[in-house]
């Protein structure tokens, strides 16, 4: 009796090139209702009255710069990998990396300002504006966190020549959750800009 | 990803971490049975309480351990099983056991694909299921019990545990449970879209899917949109529980003491809670729903009736059922106009469930019935889905929830629909599909006596519960002796109990013959039932990859069940052509 | 001892389980079988029983309406309660019905179209006009029943109006016993929060202010005035918690941090419920309707309805809360 192999490499190549976006789509599906659920908890929270009294923290309109800018650095790095410039390429993913790293940054100066405003994530001093803010801008942290995983991934493998210019699936899932984490942020940004005061 | 770097063969690889989609499958429904066995086993003892009050019953001590005294149970106590047997029952048995085994056996095997999307995550989605029902039932051993709060675990008396003592560690591993089994329900779902959208194989039209497909993959996008939402409400609650902050809780006097918390309100986590609560129960009817189509068809030897509008009338509950939540809510304080809003789209849900009866119906209508246990639990889904789904008229109506809402009459209404229809889809799916989950057959006598005890004793436990509930009698009560005016419900309480024990021992018949048929049933043919869709085309035996071969290509749709010429002779000579078999001269395709 | 009889008895009847089933198994081999064929006979066995099984269900429904129907709730002793069992029956007439039918139909099919090798199934795939009928059909009943449903919604919703002369009562839940609170002379109640909780100030009424000085704290049984509005303000000073009265047709979640209203106008008094009931010693009650700790299965406080005199007379006797 012979056994059909799953070790076809071809058939499971043609298997991920088919489904590994579709894969991260949905994925993504999921994390916006995620955050919907959040976001309408704000809302549902504040019950028509003014969020917080306090102005939003230039520390969080630097970090939508940068996440933008990673996205581009990204983008930059994905078209140098399909024109074959892989030197490029290593480039614009290491910059992406760390435009990662600033804005963590500068989202810890912005929690740093909050907090010396008055705006307290737990605790008696908090309230549920006060907690979600602090609350969400962490959640969105924790997926990008994933997505420097992915990043990394990306970055160990251009060191080993894993791509090719017709081969780049793995970067392309990775630089699509990454634009959706920029974008996920520009939402909450200006979510946060119409609620807050 | 990993599979392919371990040999397949593998006792750790092939029966433990398989990534084969046959074998999660199984995984899948072993652990489903034995949490649900768990949850029936936790009714009928909360059964014993409720039909018999503070009687002592030797079972009760020897099960409930420091949770009883002298046999008979502490009502804080009772409240923690009737919580875990919720939970259990709607989570592990009928969403994860339900959709994770004929969702993982079928969709492949139904559209052509060797195996999912991502055989991976596919095994990483059972694996987290099994850990996430391994601490749920260590929930029931921690210091103070399991989370007692009901299965709908609002707040405060989820957050507090000084409000009852499954409020505190119960409480705890219930959350970090159903946060890692919302990760597992998650990545299957993710799973079963992809693979239906991009793997079906050539010739394989949306048009041309099983309806048990159509059920899946709308199951799965139901999922996909409501279960994030269930974890942010988690997550907000173990924030409120040990990091102090204030989403759900404000004003608060307890233990003497008026908590911390200001702002917040609990009202916030119940519109979060059903948010997912609602599509939830879709998410547990739906399938079953496509299994009966399924069942239905194949065995009266007919087209399914309606097939589009099958497919129609599951879209439009899928949708309908995300604008619904709030029916759980008439009577918070809401908005009264709110309320208004969802009387109208609860009610309008009745009309797609109407058509769909009906169209089950018109199936039966001059077809040619074979009854096979799984026919006759099909039947009996028909039966209880009418049953429960006509009170929902009453409990959808906000002026009339007013008086039955949160009373014995919901409970009537949502088992007879989950614990009766869901759970008949599910035992007709095992007995139907076995053939293709073990390769053996079931034995058929004990599947009608199976069939007929559980009917009975089903319907005398459930139906009762309606007289209960427009008598005023609310649910998870410990017990009715309190109150005078529920004193003439002890003979009603008594007769529910007496079938509840007899339920039980109904499904040690199917356990036994479940059992006994999986090592040693009759070796099952390609083709038990001789159904028209490809998953009757692939070899008894397992492997991973389902076809030697090329994948078969598809040339019509599932039903062409005693399609006959103008002759009346049956096209192709049998009452069935199999979806593989090329359409003849002048054929026309999908029921024409 | 037991234990081990038990698990002998269960080992055994397993075993000659095991047996019973690969006798039938040989036994069918040797005719030549397959033993999960479903036999024809064996198969209109099972329609048969199906078909009689309508006659079963039907008739215990019958049962079950003759022998617990008459011990629903009696008639609504509230106003807006008649309205609402008016739909609860039209409702009910509309869905038995459809209940019996469709059960006679489904389970006729099953006896009348039993397999037979004798016959074709018939190839019907779909008809537009068939799912436009039971599509339509159900809507306009659908229709009516939201219609009336929704007036009914709005009208108990509905505040009482201004200028009409009712009770105000405050009704705290708390885990697990309830406290009234009418307002006083003032018709107005004091204000109240959790931080003013205090020994006997059980439910934190605030004494600084001026309207609560006449509010008049009740526990254990509380009075109303036949026909006379009452208007309710819920609370609650732990979880939540819900203000059922079944025989008034009225229910309103409690929630901490939230205050919630319902009103209702009370139109039969304990006496008339009595001889209607023909119980002496009936009572209307207030039950716990929101699963709240181990008690809650005892949260209950009585209702007398009585007329204005007497309500009057029992509403003299109670204390103020500046006393």
């Amino acid at each position: 009796m012979t056994t059909i192999s799953m070790e076809n490499i071809n058939y499971k190549e043609e298997i991920k090139q088919k489904t590994s976006k579709p894969l991260m789509w949905i994925a993504i599906m999921s994390i916006v209702m995620f955050f919907a659920g959040l976001t309408s908890a704000v809302v549902v929270s504040q019950g028509g009255g003014s969020f917080l009294d306090v102005p939003m923290p230039t520390a969080f309109t630097i970090s939508t710069f940068v996440i933008v800018a990673s996205s581009l650095s990204f983008h930059y790095g994905l078209i140098s990998i399909k024109k074959g410039n892989f030197a490029m390429a290593k480039m614009s993913v290491l910059v992406t990396l760390i435009l990662s790293f600033v804005f963590i940054a500068s989202q810890w100066m912005g929690w740093t300002y909050l907090y010396e405003n008055g705006v307290i994530a737990v605790g008696s001093a908090s309230t549920s504006s006060s907690s979600f803010i602090y609350l969400i801008t962490a959640l969105h942290i924790a997926h990008l966190i994933g997505g420097i995983v992915s990043l990394l991934v990306v970055f160990f493998k251009l060191n080993r020549n894993k791509y090719s210019t017709e081969k780049y699936l793995g970067v392309q899932v990775s630089i699509t959750y990454w634009h959706f984490l920029g974008g996920l942020w520009v939402y909450l940004y200006l979510f946060f800009m119409y609620i807050i005061a | 990803m990993s599979a392919h770097h371990h040999n397949e063969n593998d006792f750790l690889f092939k029966y433990i971490f398989s990534t084969d989609h046959k074998m999660i499958s199984k995984q899948f429904l072993i652990t489903g049975f034995t949490m649900g066995f768990i949850g029936l086993v936790m009714s009928t003892l909360f059964r014993l309480q409720l039909g018999w009050p503070g009687e002592s019953f030797e079972i009760v001590e020897l099960l409930m351990g420091s949770w009883q005294e002298g046999g008979v149970m502490a009502p804080d106590k009772y409240l923690a099983l009737v919580t875990m047997h919720g939970t259990i029952m709607v989570f592990f048995l009928l969403t994860a056991g339900l959709s994770g085994t004929f969702s993982n056996l079928l969709i492949p095997l139904q559209i052509g694909a060797r195996d999912m999307a991502s055989g991976f995550l596919n095994m990483l989605s059972y694996w987290f299921f099994f850990v996430s029902s391994v601490i749920m039932l260590i929930s029931l051993f921690v210091e103070g019990g399991a989370a007692s709060a009901g299965w709908t675990i609002y707040p405060p008396l989820s957050a507090l545990p000084e409000a009852i003592p499954g409020s505190g560690a119960g409480m705890t591993l219930w959350l970090v449970s159903m946060a890692i089994f919302i990760v597992s329900s998650l990545l299957g779902s993710l799973n079963y879209i992809v693979t239906i959208l991009n793997l079906r194989t050539k010739g394989m039209s949306m048009t041309r899917l099983p309806l048990t497909i159509w059920a899946f993959l709308i199951t799965a996008i139901i999922g996909v949109l409501s279960f994030p939402v269930l974890l942010s409400a988690a997550l907000l609650l173990v924030m409120d529980r040990s990091f102090g902050t204030s989403f759900y809780l404000s004003d608060i006097y307890i233990g003497g003491q008026v908590l911390d918390h200001t702002g917040g309100s609990p009202i916030l986590f119940e519109h979060l809670f059903w948010f997912l609560g609602h599509p939830e129960v879709y998410i547990v009817l739906l399938p079953a729903l496509g299994i009966t189509s399924e069942i239905v068809s194949t065995m009266s030897r007919k087209p399914i009736f309606g097939y589009r509008a099958m497919i129609g009338s599951m879209m439009a509950i899928g949708f309908l059922s995300f604008i619904v939540w709030g029916h759980h809510m008439f009577l918070t304080g809401m908005n009264p106009f709110l309320g208004a809003v969802f009387t109208f789209t609860t009610l309008l849900i009745a009309i797609p469930s109407a058509v769909k009866v009906f169209n089950y119906l018109t199936t039966l209508w001059k077809g040619n019935i074979k009854f096979s246990p799984a026919m006759l639990f099909s039947v009996g889904l028909v039966s209880t889905f009418i049953t429960g789904g006509v009170t929902g008229l009453v409990l959808g109506n906000s002026a009339l929830d007013i008086n039955v809402h949160d009373t014995y009459f919901v409970i009537g209404h949502f088992h007879i629909v989950m614990g009766l229809s869901a759970i008949f889809g599910m035992f007709a799916g095992v007995y139907h599909w076995f053939p293709k989950l073990f390769g053996r057959m079931m034995n058929n006598k004990l599947g009608n006596l199976h069939f007929w005890t559980t009917i009975v004793c089903a319907y005398g436990v459930f139906f009762p519960m309606h007289f209960l509930g427009l008598a005023g009698v609310p649910r998870r009560y410990y017990t009715n002796s309190e109150f005078p005016m529920f004193d003439n419900m002890v003979d009603i309480n008594e007769f529910i109990s007496t079938f509840a024990v007899l339920a039980l021992f109904a499904q040690l018949v199917f356990m036994f013959n479940f059992i006994y048929s999986a090592f040693r049933g009759p070796r099952a043919p390609q083709n038990p039932w001789e159904g028209t869709t490809l998953e009757w085309t692939t070899p008894v035996e397992h492997f991973h990859g389902n076809w030697y071969g090329d994948i078969p290509e598809v040339h019509r749709w599932p039903y062409d069940y005693s399609k006959v010429d103008a002759n009346g002779d049956y096209v192709g000579g049998k009452d069935f052509i199999p979806q593989t078999t090329p359409l003849g001269e002048g054929e026309k395709d999908g029921g024409h | 001892m037991m234990t081990i009889i038990v698990i002998v008895a269960v080992l055994l009847v397993v075993v000659t389980g095991v047996q019973l089933l690969k006798i039938a198994e040989l036994r069918a081999k040797s005719k030549g079988e397959n033993i999960y064929d479903v036999k024809e006979k064996d198969g209109k066995m099972q329609g048969l029983l199906l078909f009689l099984f309508l006659f079963a269900y039907m008739g215990y429904f019958a049962w079950q309406m003759c022998e617990w129907g008459p011990r629903v709730l009696p008639v609504s002793a509230s106003e807006h309660g008649v309205g609402i069992d008016f739909l609860m029956d039209l409702t009910f007439w509309i869905i038995t019905p459809v209940f019996i039918l469709t059960h006679v139909v489904l389970l006729w099919f099953c006896y009348k179209y039993a397999y037979s090798s004798k016959r074709k199934a018939f190839f019907f795939s779909h008809s537009n006009k068939l799912e436009l009928i039971w599509t339509v059909v159900p809507s306009l009943a659908l229709t009516v029943l939201i219609l009336m449903g929704l007036n009914n919604w709005n009208t108990i919703m509905d505040p009482i109006p201004a200028e009409t002369d009712h009770v105000l009562i405050e009704m705290t839940g708390q885990q697990f016993t309830w406290t009234a609170r009418y307002a006083g002379e003032d018709k107005k109640l004091g204000r109240s929060h959790v931080t003013l909780i205090e020994g006997a100030n059980a439910t934190g009424v605030d004494a600084k202010d001026e309207f609560s000085k006449d509010d008049k704290l009740v526990k254990g049984e509380f009075h109303l005035p036949v026909n006379v509005p009452v208007q309710f303000v819920f609370r609650s000073i732990d979880i939540i918690h819900s203000a059922y009265f079944p025989h008034f047709r009225a229910q309103m979640n409690c929630v901490p941090g939230v205050s919630t209203q319902f009103n209702f106008v009370p139109t039969k008094t304990t006496a008339e419920m009595r001889k209607i009931t023909g119980n002496d010693e009936f009572n209307y009650v207030l039950l716990c309707n929101k699963i709240c700790g181990a008690a809650h299965y005892n949260m209950q406080m009585d209702i007398i309805v009585e007329s204005q005199e007497d309500y009057d007379k029992w509403l003299a006797e109670q204390k103020t809360f500046g006393e």
